[in-house]
């Protein structure tokens, strides 16, 4: 058995199945049946799980080539752990419509902040902009 | 991660194209399938099912569910599990589960035609849903799934027809089922996960039998265990799609970063590390002999980068073009001789272009030096600084001789316009002797130089020459007069050739007018045997030459040159003489 460095490592990991959260924020599962030397990670079999609240919703999506600046995490599952998760699997419009109404909300509690700070002449920059900085 | 199960919800959809392999054929003809085709559909069929036993079978065993391999997939997307049902209720399923081929074609199409296309399904989908719901369906992934939902009953039937596409192969998943889709995914993917291939760990070739790992002691528990689970041979038929060669090469690709010469200059922190772990463990096993070795963290033996190119050249570039590599971040351009052309002849000019050029500039330094002193005579007032200044001045110049004399050839160097004026300027300090050799060498290939003068820099010799061959002798001007005349080429072109070209006519002139000048002025002349009579060829020669062809403006017209033509020819010869060069000059310089 040899350490190996760097993306290497994801050798070992090849054709297991793997959890992998991107920068976007999404989540996806699936199989890494290739890599190369940035990580850039290729998935077969992969499912995009949505989660909110307790509740999750899987949408099957194919093959998924994800490039490897845009993971960061990713780790292998363990299948034959129990599973004792409290998380209770719905349809998917059901999770869609969950993740929309959940974006909403989120939204308007944004907006009302972003008054109150304006009214007090405060600013926060966006998240999805600071990565530019 | 959680591996409840599936819902009803998410049991079949239909097909997209190019999936939806029944809805290819003309209208709703499905009789078009021939019973042979049939035939291969369900033998095809039965390989499915064996293999759907095999992979499935057992998670299906472990839900309790019956053992016919048939109904299994169906049955077990009808359990109701803990999931709350779904929005849409599905209908039940037929029990005998119809996916064989053995229903007649003749039923399939009945059923096939009710069943509309998905686009427009999916559309009655989004405004059942209402408005706000409409874009929850933009995603084609969620809309294979949400549409495939409502009927079971024609996916049963529909999912015959997709056998051809069915086979599970290696290539796209997509072109499964839509009930294995659907049993592959997520929490019921069938559980390949923790097999072992034997070619999926590369590091296994690079075992040497020494030293083998060097790995922290957690790391080293974690993959044992990991070993342990690799003796199961579960098969997954997506397994190897990444080669053993394609490991190996991101192994060594991420190898060849560590190697280096002194690891401990380069990367101490970790060979320190593993020094002091090495030592620990060898203070645990003290007093007991360790039959294993320190492991050691095992670069493979790749040979170092070939001598690559760190020079390229382009053709026709003056210079190297920089080109930045890990060994050497910034080249500076410089120009250097080209050492790697693919045209040896034209490298091999470019080559002695660059040797003349460089030879004339390293001479043209010993140059200035000599007229710096020359011009630093006429301040220098004692006469032994002077005489000092001279003798040094001299050498410098017999050294320059010397450098031009060496080379094989002087000719290279008066085709470069810098070797002229490096000659013209250099012309007045040589002795006679010297001076003589040079104006014959020019005479003598005169017409190369005259063709090969692009710059027009050939005037800037004459001067000088003017000067030399004001101190020639008569029989050194027959001499260089039969340089001219007669040289390799025919002699007529080289006479044609002086008289279309400035400097040619004017170096023509010149000798023509030192000889009338010597003929003229009544001192001896020693001539040499058969001087004259050469002599008088070669005016004739010229006039004639001068009459017919048209002139070019010499640099200078000396005024002596009707009298010698007056002297030999005949005055009608004289007078078209004249008024040829006259035209050429454009005014009347001569004499009449």
């Amino acid at each position: 058995m040899n350490y190996v460095p760097g993306t290497a490592s994801l050798i070992d990991d090849i054709d297991k199945k793997h959890l992998v959260l991107l920068r976007d924020g999404r989540t996806l599962i699936g199989y890494l049946r290739s890599i190369d030397q940035f990580a850039n990670l290729v998935f077969h079999q992969t499912v995009e799980r949505i989660h909110v609240g307790k509740k999750f919703g899987d949408i099957p999506r194919g093959i998924f080539i994800v490039r490897g600046e845009n993971v960061v995490l990713l780790g292998e599952i363990d299948m034959d752990k129990p599973c004792d998760t409290v998380l209770q699997q719905v349809s998917i419009e059901e999770i869609l419509e969950e993740q929309r109404l959940q974006q909403q909300a989120k939204q308007e509690t944004d907006k009302v902040k972003m008054q109150a700070l304006k009214d007090r002449g405060l600013s926060i920059p966006k998240a999805d902009n600071l990565d530019e900085y | 991660m959680s591996d409840s199960e599936q819902p009803e919800a998410e049991n079949v959809s239909q097909p997209q194209w190019p999936e939806n392999g029944e809805e290819w054929s003309d209208g709703e003809d499905g009789t078009t399938m021939d019973c042979g085709l049939l035939q291969a559909m369900a033998e095809e069929d039965d390989e499915i099912d064996v293999y759907n036993e095999e992979t499935f079978g057992m998670e299906l065993d472990a839900r309790g569910t019956t053992e016919d391999p048939g109904s299994e997939l169906l049955q077990f997307e009808e359990q109701p599990p803990s999931p709350p049902p779904p929005p849409c209720t599905p209908p039940p399923a037929p029990k005998p589960l119809h996916r064989h081929c053995s229903p007649s074609p003749l039923r399939q199409s009945p059923q096939y035609v009710p069943w509309a296309p998905p686009g427009q399904r999916g559309r009655g989908w989004g405004q059942r849903g209402g408005p706000g719901r409409g874009h929850l369906f933009e995603d084609p992934a969620v809309m294979r799934i949400v549409e495939g939902r409502p009927s079971l009953k024609f996916c049963a039937q529909t999912g015959g027809f997709m056998f051809p596409a069915n086979r599970p192969c290696p290539s796209t998943p997509q072109s499964l089922t839509p009930k294995m889709m659907q049993l592959r995914f997520g929490a019921n993917s069938p559980r390949p996960s923790p097999f072992y291939s034997p070619s999926s760990n590369p590091m296994q070739h690079f075992r040497n039998p020494g030293p083998v790992t060097q790995l922290h002691p957690q790391h080293k528990r974690l993959l044992n265990q990991k070993q342990h689970i690799f003796q199961r041979l579960d098969w997954d038929p997506y397994c190897n799609l990444m080669t053993a060669k394609e490991k190996e090469w991101i192994t060594r690709l991420q190898m060849i970063q560590l190697q280096s010469e002194n690891p401990y200059h380069e990367d101490y922190y970790s060979q320190e590390y593993y020094r002091r772990i090495e030592s620990k463990m060898a203070e645990e096993e003290l007093g007991i002999r360790s039959k294993r070795e320190p492991p050691k963290l095992t670069t493979p033996y790749i040979t170092k980068t070939d001598v690559y190119a760190p020079v390229v050249h382009i053709e026709g570039s003056l210079g190297q073009v920089a080109v930045s590599t890990c060994y050497s971040p910034r080249r500076a351009i410089s120009a250097v001789h080209a050492p790697f052309s693919a045209f040896k002849e034209q490298q091999d000019i470019r080559q002695q272009r660059l040797e003349v050029f460089s030879k004339i500039e390293k001479l043209f330094v010993d140059l200035l030096e000599v007229e710096e002193a020359e011009r630093m005579k006429s301040t220098i007032l004692s006469e032994a600084e002077e005489n000092g200044l001279m003798a040094k001045s001299q050498g410098k110049v017999e050294n320059i001789c010397s450098q031009l004399d060496s080379g094989v050839e002087f000719l290279p160097f008066l085709l470069v316009s810098k070797g002229k004026k490096l000659l013209a300027r250099l012309l007045p300090f040589l002795k006679q002797e010297t001076a003589l050799t040079i104006l014959s060498i020019v005479t003598s290939n005169l017409p190369t130089l005259m063709s090969r003068d692009p710059e027009e820099a050939l005037p800037v010799l004459y001067p000088p020459l003017r000067n030399v061959i004001g101190g020639l002798t008569f029989s050194q001007l027959i001499v260089v007069l039969k340089n001219l005349t007669s040289s390799e080429s025919v002699t007529y072109e080289s006479l044609t050739l002086a008289c279309q070209n400035k400097f040619g006519l004017s170096l023509l002139y010149a000798l023509l007018s030192q000889g009338e000048k010597l003929l003229s002025s009544g001192a001896p002349l020693e001539p040499s045997i058969g001087d004259f009579e050469s002599w008088t060829d070669t005016i004739f020669q010229v006039a004639g030459q001068l009459s017919q062809c048209s002139l070019v403006e010499p640099l200078l017209l000396p005024s002596n040159l009707l009298t010698l033509f007056c002297r030999y020819l005949d005055k009608r010869t004289v007078h078209q003489l004249k008024s040829n060069m006259e035209s050429a000059t454009g005014f009347v310089a001569l004499p009449s």
